[in-house]
């Protein structure tokens, strides 16, 4: 067993390199070009691409196994965390005891407030890494700091923080994200079509920062967008605020930019409520019931990803770091987990899972027993 | 008080028919004031597709504002109706699974429930002397917590077909609305029109009168708290079926709305004063206050301002107008 995961944590180091160099590097979806421009004004893509060359000297932290892992995670708050933390355990676990004797756990709620002194609690309990979910990246530097001075080294998972004294940080570049979603919607409809704008929580970093690389592109086109408003992530505040825009706006809108795959579904749910044609979409998920929902009114839509199997990667790179191996200080998931790369309506097919519930994010590397345990297998009629 | 003092000054009693005025109808003149200015800002607001939408978003607030204020004129608070939306969401998707025929079992449960959520926050409130702030907040929390132990964070089950129902709308008609108009007007009734109502008020006014007046005041208490949580069931079936599927934050943020609807109304947070009539207008201004924002395509930031600024200058005006009444 322990050979087993000495293999695979050595294809996880070549999987790393590989990551390394590819990171940077185009996609065939990405289409628009960073600016200096862009560079400047943003202080989140002046961390990530400062971060693409540099390795981590991890050999501070060597220690021999087993590790106790400590992972301040979102939290039960919903589908996708519930997912997260369930792929954690399951990683742990086929990892075996011999590589990671105990993983230390706390709930954040999917709160800033709860996780800064839950990471204390966590560091108190002197584990040998931590995994970080960060809730916020202003209130979580400094128990990263802490955490570092403390000697525990420091692996953000999904989200950013505002201090640059961290070993690395798993993710995705958003900037990159919510651009790449914009200059779709631009290439799908043309440049002078009407467009509304829909993201996350104001204020929380994820939504920011794919605002920031949408308006980015939005604005180097040339185009005034006809509105943007905070959907709060919620399908219940997506669809009001989108019925409210088909009353003012009608037939007019050419295409939506949304920050999640929930208020894609209030959209959907409000033009399904006005009778109309759905416009283009930038900004599904692999979502069961975004593609139910988009496979049923046929509309075209470009959706990316953020799996909550990312921990795994977290994990992975924790043990790495334990190992005093050097580490890439960005990571991106999609160099590591090639099936969640971006996809648009012409491949739906290919990405619904018709025993998953609604609420399933894709990827999901567990197997379907698994799923059924936690209840997110439904009966297929 | 002297006798020269209660002589009848024209200054003062004009000054006082003022104040009398803006407490009874400042709500109406407010909204008036509101549709006159969305008429030059927004006219969109006048179109048949947006009242619509208006009025069945009014809806949800309305009908959970209605056990609000109930709750607010005996002097009481509830801000355990989030809890209840999540329950609600839950318990129509797990019983029903998708079911129709199921719809009316999951909502007598959720009714169950609710009441009894109700019953324990009254409880608190009149045996237990918790302040209602704190006694529903420690509801709040007990009952979102209950829920996700239940779900383990995953809600199951899915919203029936039937509920779509509340997506509908007729002219500028929809059930929801129809709904909000029917249990208005069935608590106003009992508000104004029964022994029942009276009490309500007395027991708001002045508990230690009612009391010593017979009126079974921790009774009247309870009931209200019951009544507000049965209600906050009624707008949490609507939000389910217009959502469509289980959301573990639906209805975010409507508990601190129905306080300032009501608030904004006209009932006053010391209870005892107040209607369901000025509700309907606190609700109608907030929330054609957010469409006309969206419409405006404001901030939320300045939609947040807005909002608050609306709430204190209404608490601010009502103040005044009690000073001296």
């Amino acid at each position: 067993m322990f050979r087993k995961c000495i293999t695979m944590l050595l294809m996880l180091s070549l999987l790393l390199g590989t990551s390394l160099v590819s990171i940077g590097q185009d996609s065939e979806m990405m289409e628009f070009e960073i600016t200096q421009e862009m560079i400047d004004a943003s202080p989140y893509l002046q961390s990530v691409l400062s971060r693409l060359d540099e390795v981590y000297d991890t050999s501070e932290f060597r220690k021999e196994p087993p590790y106790r892992i400590a992972l301040a995670a979102q939290g039960t708050s919903n589908a996708w965390s519930a997912l997260f933390d369930a792929h954690a355990y399951w990683w742990v676990e086929l990892l075996g005891e011999e590589v990671v004797s105990e993983l230390l756990y706390g709930d954040a709620q999917a709160s800033a407030d709860v996780q800064v002194p839950q990471v204390e609690d966590l560091l108190a309990q002197e584990p040998d890494a931590l995994i970080l979910v960060p809730m916020g990246a202003a209130a979580l530097s400094a128990p990263v700091e802490r955490a570092m001075m403390q000697g525990v080294p420091v692996i953000l998972c999904a989200s950013a923080v505002e201090t640059d004294n961290f070993v690395t940080e798993v993710g995705t570049n958003l900037f990159t994200v919510g651009a790449n979603l914009a200059q779709w919607l631009i290439d799908t409809v043309g440049a002078d079509g009407n467009f509304l704008m829909m993201t996350g929580i104001p204020g929380v970093t994820t939504s920011v920062i794919m605002e920031e690389g949408a308006l980015a592109v939005f604005e180097s086109a040339g185009i005034e967008l006809l509105d943007n408003q905070p959907g709060m992530w919620s399908p219940a505040e997506g669809k009001k605020i989108m019925e409210t825009w088909i009353a003012q706006y009608g037939d007019e809108i050419d295409g939506i930019w949304t920050g999640g795959a929930q208020m894609a579904q209030g959209i959907i749910s409000a033009y399904e409520d006005a009778g109309m044609e759905i416009p283009p979409i930038a900004g599904g998920e692999m979502q069961n019931g975004f593609l139910r929902s988009a496979m049923e009114h046929g509309f075209e839509f470009y959706a990316w990803m953020y799996p909550n199997a990312m921990i795994t990667i977290c994990l992975d790179v924790a043990i790495h770091v334990l190992q005093g191996e050097p580490t890439p200080r960005f990571i991106d998931f999609v160099d590591t987990m090639p099936e969640a790369r971006p996809f648009t309506d012409a491949e739906a097919e290919d990405y619904i899972r018709p025993q998953w519930s609604d609420d399933v994010h894709g990827p999901i590397l567990m197997p379907d027993e698994k799923l059924a345990e936690l209840g997110f297998l439904v009966e297929e009629e | 008080m002297s006798l020269a003092k209660t002589r009848i000054n024209p200054a003062l009693d004009a000054n006082w028919r003022l104040r009398a005025f803006i407490a009874n109808y400042g709500v109406y003149i407010a909204l008036l004031v509101l549709l006159l200015a969305a008429a030059v800002l927004t006219p969109k607001l006048y179109a048949v597709n947006t009242i619509a939408v208006v009025m069945r978003q009014a809806s949800q607030l309305g009908i959970v504002a209605i056990g609000q204020t109930m709750i607010l004129l005996v002097a009481g608070l509830d801000l355990s109706i989030g809890g209840i939306f999540i329950m609600t969401s839950i318990v129509v998707a797990e019983v029903t699974n998708g079911r129709d025929e199921m719809v009316i079992p999951a909502i007598l449960i959720s009714l169950a429930l609710g009441a009894l959520i109700g019953a324990g926050n009254g409880v608190l409130v009149t045996k237990r002397r918790v302040p209602p702030f704190v006694a529903t907040l420690g509801m709040l929390v007990l009952v979102k917590g209950a829920t996700q132990a239940y779900t383990r964070g995953v809600p199951g089950g899915f919203v029936p077909e039937v509920l779509d129902i509340v997506n509908q709308s007729w002219f500028v008609l929809s059930i929801p609305l129809l709904l909000w108009l029917g249990l208005n007007a069935l608590f106003i009734f009992v508000l104004r029109g029964t022994a029942y109502g009276r009490k309500v008020y007395a027991v708001g006014s002045n508990s230690e009168a009612a009391h010593l007046s017979g009126i079974p005041v921790d009774a009247i208490r309870i009931s209200v708290y019951i009544l507000g949580s049965c209600l906050a069931v009624v707008s949490g079936v609507v939000l389910t079926g217009y959502v469509g599927y289980v959301d573990r934050f639906i209805g975010t943020g409507l508990e601190l709305d129905s306080i300032a609807a009501a608030i904004v109304g006209g009932t006053a947070f010391v209870g005892g004063r107040g209607g369901l009539l000025g509700t309907i207008a606190g609700v109608l201004i907030i929330q054609i206050l957010s469409t006309m924002a969206i419409l405006m395509g404001l901030d939320i930031e300045v939609q947040f301002i807005i909002k608050g600024l609306v709430i204190l200058g209404a608490v601010t005006l009502y103040s005044v107008a009690s000073t001296e009444e």
